[in-house]
């Protein structure tokens, strides 16, 4: 394919080597501070989900294979995580575009208070995950003393039971996660928009009537790279999400906000059935890399 | 200054104590006194209290209010013995995993923690702590007839033993018993009922009469130590048992199903909005706040609620012990915070743990923490470890928020429960996770009781199989 590419090999002079050798011993400590902190537990991790480590009966400990994965077609709270994963995933990955891309044409065209402005939609993504799953749970949601509980019977709607109902909890906290960090997609999006070469635009504006086209058929296109990066660093950390979850319904009502991470985290550090916790850790990041690497083809292919 | 005697030695450290302020704990004027007066009461026990001088200890407890104070009055035990203490101080849920995660690796970090009783089976399975009786009877180290381990209330150290041996030291504790507004129950003609039927009908009547107030609360927090800690009551109430003869599960029998019917029921129908996702805290909260007619929780809640400024309904309380179930028996809770001994620790380092916890749990720092004042608005502690305190007039004058209450909790804690009231096998974590969420599962409807008790006792069997 490259084949313009490829050079002819021809002994490098030796300053280059020197300096190159100069470039590994500088780059050697922080390779090895990676290997220790993440190729080494990530070696761990897989290694673990080969065994039964049982800390409730260490006495039948030992070597399984694949007996940990095998387990996993007949445990029906693994399916389950997996289903509410997806879901939460498909379902914040779309509304944090899809609201990210209405605020970033809405501040496209400059207008009186529009720093102001700018900055209150980034304060969100400022605070901690774990702080907001609180503030969820005890200010907002709360049955009638959360602030969105109050406006909801004062506008007729009634008590919601926000996150004490199983469908609404998983409901409400899609909605965390999305209002927590639809100001990433903003930024992304108001940056390229920014970027854009003003020539097209100036183009559509004489030739395209309806403002609906001109976004779908001119905008959109352009900053399509953008979109399709937001999507992909979305979807990963959604696939990981952890602590607003765990802080705000703490994967419950029941299993109803249960998503594959926190399964996991309850098999290993509540149940204590660390090589099966690894396993469900290890289909997890099989999971997100593979989902990552399709995405990323997608993008290479069309660009 | 003349000789004291014990009670006066206790009474001055108290009152002195609480003019101090957290942390400068030695009151000054028993500095002067000598040590002899300053420690009497602890040397009289027959041993080296010095023997491991300059050691230095970390303890790992929860932000609890007794562990407040026994953190305030420690720095007696380094005058005493010359031991250092340290402490650090993480929520129960964290608190237990950490220390799983230092006994797993054999770290030695925390010489002693906080355990929840269930969680010893698990230790001594993996061996990651000693049995206390080889330093209760090692005359060199305890002296049993000061020490008088037989005063500790006997289903604490039950629930703290595996085996036949005690591994964990009871230091504070507590038993469920029913809370209700005497208040609202007068003015409904209601009478404190006897049986669960009664307290279900009492919740009834009483929910919403003036158009807000909840008929009644339970923990509905998913967690084997919030909903699991209410309904194994109700379960064993209703004639339940976990496992049969041969060990097997029994939690979807049909007294596992009626009992969570009736959680469910109850819950459902009279319980306050976001029950589900009440845990203790809460629902002592909305019954400070006037928002709940009664409760069936720790009795430890009281010293919040009978508080003037913590509480809108300090003085209208009444306490009884649970409800009689369909079986004929009263079930409550079995609770304690169990100080176990990390096996990992160098030799010294485990005398110094044990002189630790001897001197926490020995009658004179239980009776003089109890009262301890770390702050002015403090509250007292109600869950002391030992009988003769319980018995002791002056501590009953102090709890003494209603003529019944010291009783109530104590025919509950020697009456009302066994020590196998929730199944004491290292399997317990697993066990305690699938039930906590069968129980909420069912409450918030997602499943019916039968189909959640069906599946939780399917996957406890094969837990179980070993």
């Amino acid at each position: 394919m490259f084949k313009g590419r490829e050079e002819k090999k021809r002994p490098r002079p030796s300053h280059i080597r020197q300096q190159e050798r100069f470039g590994f011993a500088m780059i050697t400590p922080s390779m090895l501070f990676l290997f220790v902190m993440a190729a080494f537990p990530l070696i761990m991790l897989v290694v673990m989900s080969g065994f039964r480590i049982d800390l409730t009966y260490p006495a039948g400990n030992r070597w399984l294979g694949v007996g940990n994965y095998l387990q996993m077609v007949h445990d029906s709270r693994f399916l389950h995580a997996l289903k509410v994963t997806a879901i939460y995933t498909v379902s914040t990955v779309f509304l944090q575009v899809v609201s990210g891309l209405a605020l970033a044409m809405a501040f496209f065209r400059s207008f009186r208070g529009q720093g102001f402005l700018r900055v209150s939609v980034l304060l969100p993504m400022i605070l901690a995950p774990v702080v907001v799953g609180l503030a969820f749970r005890t200010m907002i949601m709360t049955p009638e003393y959360g602030i969105l509980d109050y406006i909801s019977m004062v506008l007729g709607f009634g008590s919601k039971p926000w996150l004490v109902d199983p469908e609404w909890a998983l409901f409400s906290v899609i909605i965390i996660h999305t209002w927590q960090w639809t100001p990433f997609a903003f930024l992304v999006f108001l940056a390229s928009l920014n970027a854009l070469p003003s020539d097209p635009l100036e183009a559509a504006l004489m030739d395209v009537r309806n403002a609906w086209q001109r976004f779908w058929h001119v905008i959109l296109p352009m900053i399509r790279p953008a979109v399709v990066i937001v999507v992909i660093f979305r979807t990963m950390i959604a696939l990981r999400a952890f602590a607003a979850i765990f802080s705000a319904t703490g994967g419950g009502p029941g299993t109803a906000t249960e998503i594959l991470n926190l399964y996991t985290y309850r098999e290993s550090f509540n149940s204590l059935n660390l090589g099966y916790g690894a396993a469900l850790g290890t289909t997890l990041l099989v999971i997100t890399v593979v989902i990552s690497m399709i995405f990323f083809r997608m993008r290479e292919s069309r660009m | 200054m003349g000789k004291m005697t014990r009670r006066e030695f206790m009474k001055t450290t108290a009152k002195v104590g609480g003019l101090a302020l957290a942390g400068s704990a030695a009151p000054g004027f028993l500095k002067i006194a000598g040590a002899q007066e300053k420690h009497g009461e602890y040397l009289k026990a027959k041993i080296n209290w010095r023997q491991v001088e300059g050691e230095q200890i970390k303890v790992l407890v929860t932000p609890a209010h007794y562990f407040t104070k026994f953190r305030a009055v420690s720095p007696q035990f380094t005058e005493l013995t010359g031991v250092k203490v340290d402490f650090e101080i993480i929520p129960p849920r964290e608190n237990r995993e950490k220390a799983v995660l230092d006994l797993g690796a054999k770290t030695g970090n925390y010489v002693t923690h906080t355990a929840d009783p269930m969680f010893l089976p698990l230790y001594e399975a993996n061996q990651w702590i000693d049995p206390l009786d080889d330093y209760i009877n090692d005359p060199k180290l305890t002296d049993k007839s000061w020490f008088n381990v037989e005063d500790i209330i006997p289903l604490w150290r039950a629930a703290d033993s595996v085996k036949g041996k005690l591994y964990g030291m009871p230091v504070e504790g507590e038993a469920t018993i029913h809370i209700y507004r005497k208040d609202v129950y007068e003015k409904l003609g209601i009478k404190p009922p006897e049986t669960l039927d009664e307290f279900k009908e009492a919740a009834k009547k009483a929910n919403k009469f003036d158009g807000k107030l909840a008929g009644a609360a339970l923990r509905g927090f998913r967690g084997a130590g919030q909903n699991v800690y209410i309904w194994p009551s109700l379960f064993l109430a209703f004639g339940g048992k976990w496992l049969d003869d041969k060990g097997k599960p029994q939690v979807n029998s049909e007294a596992g199903v009626k009992s969570l019917e009736y959680y469910c029921d109850l819950l459902q129908n009279y319980g306050p909005p976001g029950v589900e996702n009440m845990n203790w805290p809460e629902i002592m909260e909305a019954f400070a706040g006037g928002n709940i007619v009664q409760y069936i929780d720790a009795n430890s809640t009281a010293s919040i609620i009978e508080d003037k400024n913590k509480s809108k309904v300090a003085g209208s309380i009444g306490y009884q012990r649970w409800p009689k179930g369909p079986s004929g028996r009263r079930v409550t809770s079995i609770w304690n915070w169990a100080c176990p001994i990390n096996a990992a620790l160098s030799q010294k380092k485990k005398i110094a743990t044990w002189l630790y916890l001897q001197w926490l749990a020995s009658r004179p720092t239980q009776f003089s923490s109890a009262v301890y004042k770390e702050t002015p608005e403090a509250v007292v502690r109600t869950g002391v470890n030992r009988v003769s305190i319980w018995s002791d007039p002056e501590y009953r004058k102090i709890i003494g928020y209603t003529p019944n209450y010291a009783d109530v909790v104590l025919t509950s804690m020697k009456e009302d429960t066994d020590a196998d009231w929730r199944p004491r096998v290292p399997e317990w974590p697993k066990i305690g996770e699938a039930m906590a969420v069968a129980i909420q599962s069912a409450l918030v409807k997602q499943t019916t009781p039968k189909k959640a008790l069906d599946e939780a006792n399917e996957n406890i069997a094969k837990f179980m199989v070993k």
